[in-house]
């Protein structure tokens, strides 16, 4: 997926930068809203840098006084300050989440479905590693050699999908279940367009990663 | 998400100001603005309208619904209605804070409708506080909160989701201790389906 949107950008002269930043910004919003890791959008974070490149080349020949290379030096900034905080929000979760994220992304790369970009996975890689190594130096090797084995799987946290988040629908979207834990009626509500609503994450997850809702 | 961060989603909302300065278009990744026209008004995202009124290089024209008759019609609407109604705008209270505070002498009887968004804002957040009172007690896992806006949402967060979440797991737990019934297999499942 995310292959197909790279050469889309590049290729289809339509994509204007003004539509990339909205696509980043709606993706940096749902990124710090949502408790999973979500599908990268490397596509425009790469796309908006080109752009930030470009625009800082053109400041450069304005003199310092103008008053358009302040604005346009603003602009640069508030955008800087969206794509660092996206991909550190990323990193954050990778941190957090290293076990599981990286089980499921092996997973997910042979599908071909991969959510993190290769520098996030190798960094999500990396960083179990030197966990496992600091773990093994200050602790393990100096345990009783039958307890010095290191279960991974049973350090791993899980982000809570059954936690509760805000919405808003862009589209209307029927038949969204909700489970009822107590009772056995399982509730069912419709999205309609432009709503907002407060519920669990897991059944709308989907929802998030496609762009039929966003996080409010 | 910090409310400076609600004001800087807020601040991409388009203003009018009137420049006191003539330039042409400035092409910016937004989109493009201007010419600039000195004594003429044209749009610009808020965050510009703030930055150019910060050097004195324009006035901030009040938006439609900054009007002192408009509010109070507003406010009324918003103390006979049981439900929240459509706010102007999605971010009222970021651009009220904002031109309010850069602009406060562009705005006509500023003081008045500073009061009367903050009457708003207190009504609406009482009636949020009431339905977020009433969501818990019915043990509730889903509402919707129609026309509410971004900043009136982030103020109740993180208190309304972990409480629903809080709720959430006392149900599974007395769920698990109660006779071991066939709902238990389904808990079992959905109980790992977070790993997948």
């Amino acid at each position: 997926m995310d292959t197909e949107d790279i050469e889309l950008s590049e290729e289809e002269e339509e994509i204007t930068a003004e539509t990339v930043l909205k696509t980043l910004q709606i993706a940096w919003q749902n990124e710090r809203l949502a408790p999973e890791i979500l599908p990268h959008r490397n596509d425009m974070v790469e796309c908006m840098l080109g752009q930030i490149q470009h625009m800082e080349r053109n400041i450069n020949k304005l003199p310092k006084t103008d008053l358009r290379a302040s604005i346009h030096q603003m602009e640069l900034n508030r955008i800087k300050y969206i794509i660092c905080n996206y991909l550190k929000t990323r990193l954050d979760k990778i941190e957090k989440y290293c076990i599981s994220i990286v089980n499921d992304e092996k997973q997910r790369m042979e599908s071909g479905m991969n959510y993190l970009t290769v520098s996030e996975f190798r960094y999500a890689q990396e960083y179990l590693l030197n966990m496992e190594n600091h773990l093994k130096n200050t602790v393990l090797n100096h345990v009783p050699g039958n307890m010095q084995s290191f279960e991974m799987n049973k350090m791993a946290i899980y982000p809570n999908l059954q936690s509760h988040i805000f919405l808003k629908a862009n589209d209307t979207i029927n038949g969204i279940i909700l489970e009822d834990l107590l009772g056995d009626h399982d509730e069912e509500i419709d999205l309609e367009e432009g709503s907002q609503h407060i519920l669990q994450y897991k059944p709308v997850a989907e929802l998030v990663k496609n762009g039929k809702v966003q996080l409010v | 998400m910090d409310p400076y961060e609600i004001e800087f989603i807020g601040e991409n909302r388009i203003v009018s100001i009137i420049p006191n300065f003539s330039y042409d278009k400035i092409y910016l990744i937004c989109g493009e603005f201007g010419p600039f026209r000195a004594g003429l008004p044209m749009n610009v995202p808020l965050w510009l309208a703030v930055m150019l009124k910060q050097k004195q290089k324009c006035r901030i024209v009040p938006p439609d619904w900054m009007d002192i008759e408009i509010l109070e019609g507003i406010k009324e609407e918003e103390k006979k209605s049981r439900f929240f109604t459509k706010m102007p705008n999605e971010h009222y209270m970021v651009e009220a804070k904002l031109i309010l505070g850069a602009a406060n002498e562009d705005i006509p009887r500023a003081a008045e409708i500073k009061t009367i968004i903050k009457d708003i804002w207190d009504i609406r957040m009482s009636k949020l506080r009431t339905s977020m009172d009433a969501l818990m007690k019915s043990g509730g896992s889903y509402g919707r909160l129609d026309h509410l806006t971004m900043m009136e949402i982030n103020s109740v967060k993180p208190i309304l989701p972990e409480a629903m979440d809080e709720l959430y797991r006392i149900k599974v737990t007395s769920r698990k201790t109660i006779p071991a019934t066939l709902n238990s297999s389904t808990y079992s499942q959905s109980g790992t389906s977070q790993n997948t």
